[in-house]
C-alpha cells in the first residue's frame, strides 16, 4: 500500500526474503554436507561463468552482494575499518574491505561472514581490482584461485580475443575437473545454461515493464529484485520468483499503479545502489514525485546470453559484460534506456569505491546530454561506506536538479 | 499595505537578507556572520531591514530560503542556492551564461539560459579546495586578513606555486614558502592560482559559454579573479555586491511567487 509518500510494497516480497535466506543458509549448511557428498563451495566475483561451476556441482557465494547486505544492515564502516587496520587502503572498493574486514572480524560481521570456501574464481570483466582481492583471499584462507582474465573491449568482440577466453574456460574445466574428482557433463552445462537464460529473459521482461506510464518499479525495487539474478542465478527457485513478479508487475501495469505515488519525472540510474542510503537518497526524488524506472546496474544482469556451443557461449558471454566495454558503448546504452523509457533526466552515481564504474561517467554525461537533451546530475558518494555520504551537499545538487526538471 | 518578499541565503559563513518589493525592485538587504545559528543571524537580520524600512511582518508576502541553512528557516519555500543564484545573476546579467560561485565551503559552476533558467551545473563541496576556507587558512599561515589577500595577491612579482589540492599539505608548502624566504603576496598569488586551477577544472565539465559572471563571497577578491580569468581565458562579469546575489535571487523568486 502506498501511505503517505512511501512505497507501494510488493506482496512476492516475502517470497524474495525466504528465497534469500534459504540461498545464505545453504550456503552454511554446504560446509557440512558439502564434504561427504563431494560438493564444493566456492566465493565467485559477479562476472564469474557460474554456469560452468554449478555444473560441477559446486554451490557459489558472491562476496559483492554480501558486500552490499553488510552495508544495508550497517555494519560496513566497523568492517571497513578493521580492513584499513590491517593495512587495507581507504582506496580500495568497499565490498573489497567489508568483505576482508569480515574474515578478520567475524563478529562484527552479518551472519557473522560467509561460510568458508573451498575455491576462488575471479573474473576481471568487472574490474581489476578482484584481482587484487581474491589473491589476498587465497592468502588469507590457503584455497585455490581460479582466474579468467577477459580483455577490455574498445570495440565489438573480436575473434582474438573470444578465442583466449575459451582457452581459458577449457583450461578452468581441466582445473575444475581435478578439484571436484568429476567430468564436466556437457548435457548439464547445456540445462544449466538454459536456466540462466530462462531467468535472464524474465528479468528483462520485468524490467521492461517499467516503459509503462507510471512505472510499476523505482530504483529501489530493481536493486532489491536484483538479487536473485545475481545470487541464484540459474536456478529453478530463481525463475519461479521471477516468474511471480513478472506476474505482480504487469498487473501493476494492468491498473496503472506506479511504483510511487504521483509520477511526475522519470529518470534513468547509472552506477550501483548507494546501500547505506537507499530509501534516504530515493525519499528526496519521491518525495518530489520523481521515479528512478530503469538503471544500468541491475542492468547489467540482463543481458542475453551469447549463440554458440556452451563453452564458446560463456566466453562471449562474460567478455561482453557492459563495465569491460568503451565509454561510447556505454553512452550508447544509456542514450538507449533514456530513449526507450522516456526519460526526463538522469541521475549518475559518482562512485568513489567503482573505478571502473565511475572514472568515465563525466564524458558519457557529456554525450547523453548532447544527444538526448534530457539533463544528468552527478552525485558523489560510496556503494557501501556511509562515510563518503555528505547529506547536505546530496541534498543540494538533488534539489537544484529537480528543480531544472520541474517548474518551481 | 503593500507587499514585499523576502530572500535569505544562509551559507556556511555569513547569512544575507534581500528584500524586494511588489514592483520586484531590491530595496534593502543585510549580511553577517552566521555563526552557530544562520537561523537566528537571518531572523534578526530580516527584523533590522523591515524595522528600519518602516515595514510590518504581516507585509511580507513570501519568503524563500535557500543555502545549507535553508531547511531550518521558516519559509514559504525552499530552494536551492543553485537556481537561486542563477536567477539572482540573470537579474544582474542578463546575457550571463556561465555563472562561477565561490563560496566559503563550496564552489559551483552553473550554467544558464537567458532568464536565469538552470541547465547544468557541477558542484565542489567535498573538499576545501578551491573554496572560501583553503583561502582563509592559508592567509592565516601568513598572518593576513582574509580580505588583504586579493589585493596582496595582485602585487606578486613571481608566482610561487603550491601544487597540494590537500588543505593540510599546501599549508605546510605555505609555510616552506615562508622559511625559503619567499614574499607574501607571491604566495598569496599562487594560493589564487590554486583556488583559481580547482574552479577551472568545474568550469571546464559543464562546458564554458560567454558571458562569464563571478560571484559569491570570493569574488571579491582580486588575486582570484585575475588569476581565474587567465585560466579559463575570459574576462569575468563581477556584480557590485558579489555575497548577495544568491539571496536576491530568491527574493525574486519569492516575488514570481506572489
Ligand atoms: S571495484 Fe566495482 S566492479 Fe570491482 S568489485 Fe568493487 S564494486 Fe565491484
Amino acid at each position: 500500500m502506498v501511505e503517505g509518500k512511501k512505497y507501494r510494497q510488493f506482496r512476492v516480497n516475502k517470497h524474495l526474503k525466504r528465497l534469500m535466506a534459504k540461498h545464505y543458509a545453504l550456503g552454511r549448511y554446504q560446509r557440512y554436507w558439502g564434504r561427504p557428498l563431494h560438493r564444493k563451495l566456492a566465493w565467485i566475483t559477479s562476472g564469474a561463468p557460474v554456469e560452468l561451476l554449478r555444473a560441477f556441482k559446486i554451490y557459489s557465494v558472491y562476496p559483492e552482494q554480501y558486500g552490499a547486505i553488510c552495508s544495508t544492515a550497517k555494519a560496513t564502516e566497523k568492517l571497513c575499518q578493521a580492513a584499513e587496520a590491517a593495512g587495507y587502503s581507504q582506496d580500495l572498493c568497499s565490498y573489497a574491505r567489508s568483505h576482508i574486514g569480515s574474515i578478520l572480524r567475524p563478529d562484527l560481521a552479518p551472519m557473522q561472514g560467509l561460510p568458508k570456501p573451498d575455491l576462488l574464481v575471479a573474473c576481471n570483466n568487472i574490474c581489476g581490482t578482484v584481482l587484487k582481492w581474491y589473491e589476498a583471499l587465497a592468502h588469507l584462507l590457503k584455497v585455490p584461485l581460479l582466474v579468467l582474465d577477459t580483455p577490455y573491449l574498445p570495440g565489438e568482440l573480436t575473434e582474438h580475443a573470444h578465442q583466449y577466453v575459451l582457452e581459458q574456460l577449457q583450461n578452468m574445466v581441466r582445473q575444475l575437473e581435478n578439484l571436484t574428482g568429476r567430468k564436466l557433463d556437457m548435457q548439464d552445462l547445456k540445462r544449466q545454461m538454459a536456466r540462466s537464460a530462462e531467468m535472464t529473459k524474465f528479468w528483462r521482461e520485468i524490467r521492461e515493464l517499467a516503459q509503462a506510464h507510471p512505472s510499476p518499479l523505482n530504483g529501489p525495487d530493481l536493486f532489491i529484485q536484483m538479487a536473485p539474478i545475481v545470487a541464484v542465478r540459474g536456478s529453478q527457485e530463481g525463475i519461479d520468483y521471477y516468474r511471480k513478479l513478472k506476474a505482480e508487475t504487469e498487473e501493476r501495469v494492468r491498473r496503472g499503479e506506479g511504483a510511487i505515488l504521483e509520477e511526475k519525472t522519470r529518470l534513468v540510474w547509472d552506477n550501483i545502489a548507494i546501500w547505506p542510503k537507499l530509501f534516504n537518497f530515493t525519499k528526496m526524488f519521491t518525495e518530489r514525485g520523481a521515479c528512478f524506472v530503469t538503471d544500468t546496474y541491475s542492468g547489467g544482469w540482463a543481458a542475453e546470453l551469447a549463440s554458440g556451443d556452451p563453452l564458446e557461449s560463456l566466453a562471449a558471454t562474460y567478455t561482453n559484460i557492459f563495465l569491460n566495454r568503451s565509454p561510447e558503448f556505454r553512452a550508447r546504452q544509456m542514450i538507449e534506456l533514456v530513449e526507450a523509457y522516456e526519460a526526463d533526466g538522469f541521475v549518475m552515481h559518482s562512485n568513489r569505491s567503482c573505478k571502473p564504474y565511475s572514472l568515465v561517467q563525466e564524458v558519457i554525461r557529456r554525450r547523453v546530454m548532447e544527444k538526448t537533451g534530457v539533463p544528468g546530475l552527478m552525485v558523489e558518494a560510496d556503494m557501501a561506506d556511509p562515510r563518503a555520504y555528505a547529506e547536505e551537499s546530496v541534498r543540494t545538487r538533488v534539489e537544484a536538479f529537480l528543480e531544472t526538471l520541474q517548474a518551481l | 499595505m503593500e507587499d514585499f518578499f523576502v530572500g535569505v541565503d544562509i551559507g556556511s559563513l555569513t547569512a544575507k537578507v534581500v528584500l524586494v518589493d511588489a514592483q520586484g525592485q531590491a530595496l534593502a538587504w543585510a549580511v553577517d556572520r552566521s555563526g552557530y545559528s544562520g537561523r537566528d543571524v537571518a531572523q534578526r537580520l530580516t527584523q533590522e531591514i523591515l524595522e528600519e524600512k518602516g515595514i510590518k511582518v504581516e507585509q511580507i508576502k513570501v519568503t524563500v530560503a535557500t543555502g545549507y541553512g535553508r531547511v531550518t528557516y521558516p519559509a514559504e519555500r525552499e530552494v536551492s542556492e543553485i537556481t537561486c543564484q542563477a536567477k539572482g545573476i540573470a537579474h544582474f546579467f542578463p546575457g550571463a551564461r556561465t555563472v562561477i560561485d565561490i563560496g566559503g565551503q563550496d564552489s559551483k559552476v552553473i550554467k544558464v539560459l537567458p532568464g536565469g533558467k538552470v541547465i547544468d551545473f557541477a558542484m565542489n563541496d567535498k573538499c576545501a579546495a578551491g573554496t572560501g576556507r583553503f583561502l582563509e587558512v592559508m592567509a592565516g599561515a601568513l598572518e593576513v586578513s582574509l580580505e588583504e589577500v586579493g589585493a596582496l595577491a595582485v602585487k606578486a612579482e613571481e608566482h610561487k606555486a603550491i601544487s597540494s589540492f590537500c588543505t593540510v599539505f599546501a599549508e605546510s608548502e605555505v609555510i616552506s614558502h615562508v622559511s625559503a624566504g619567499a614574499l607574501k603576496p607571491d604566495i598569496l598569488a599562487g594560493v589564487c592560482d590554486s583556488v583559481a586551477a580547482r574552479v577551472s577544472a568545474l568550469v571546464e565539465r559543464v562546458g564554458l559559454e560567454p558571458d562569464v559572471v563571478f560571484t559569491g563571497g570570493v569574488a571579491k577578491n582580486a588575486g582570484v579573479a585575475k588569476a581565474l580569468s587567465e585560466q579559463i581565458g575570459y574576462p569575468l562579469l563581477i556584480p557590485e555586491n558579489p555575497q548577495i546575489t544568491a539571496a536576491l535571487g530568491a527574493a525574486l523568486l519569492a516575488w514570481g511567487m506572489g
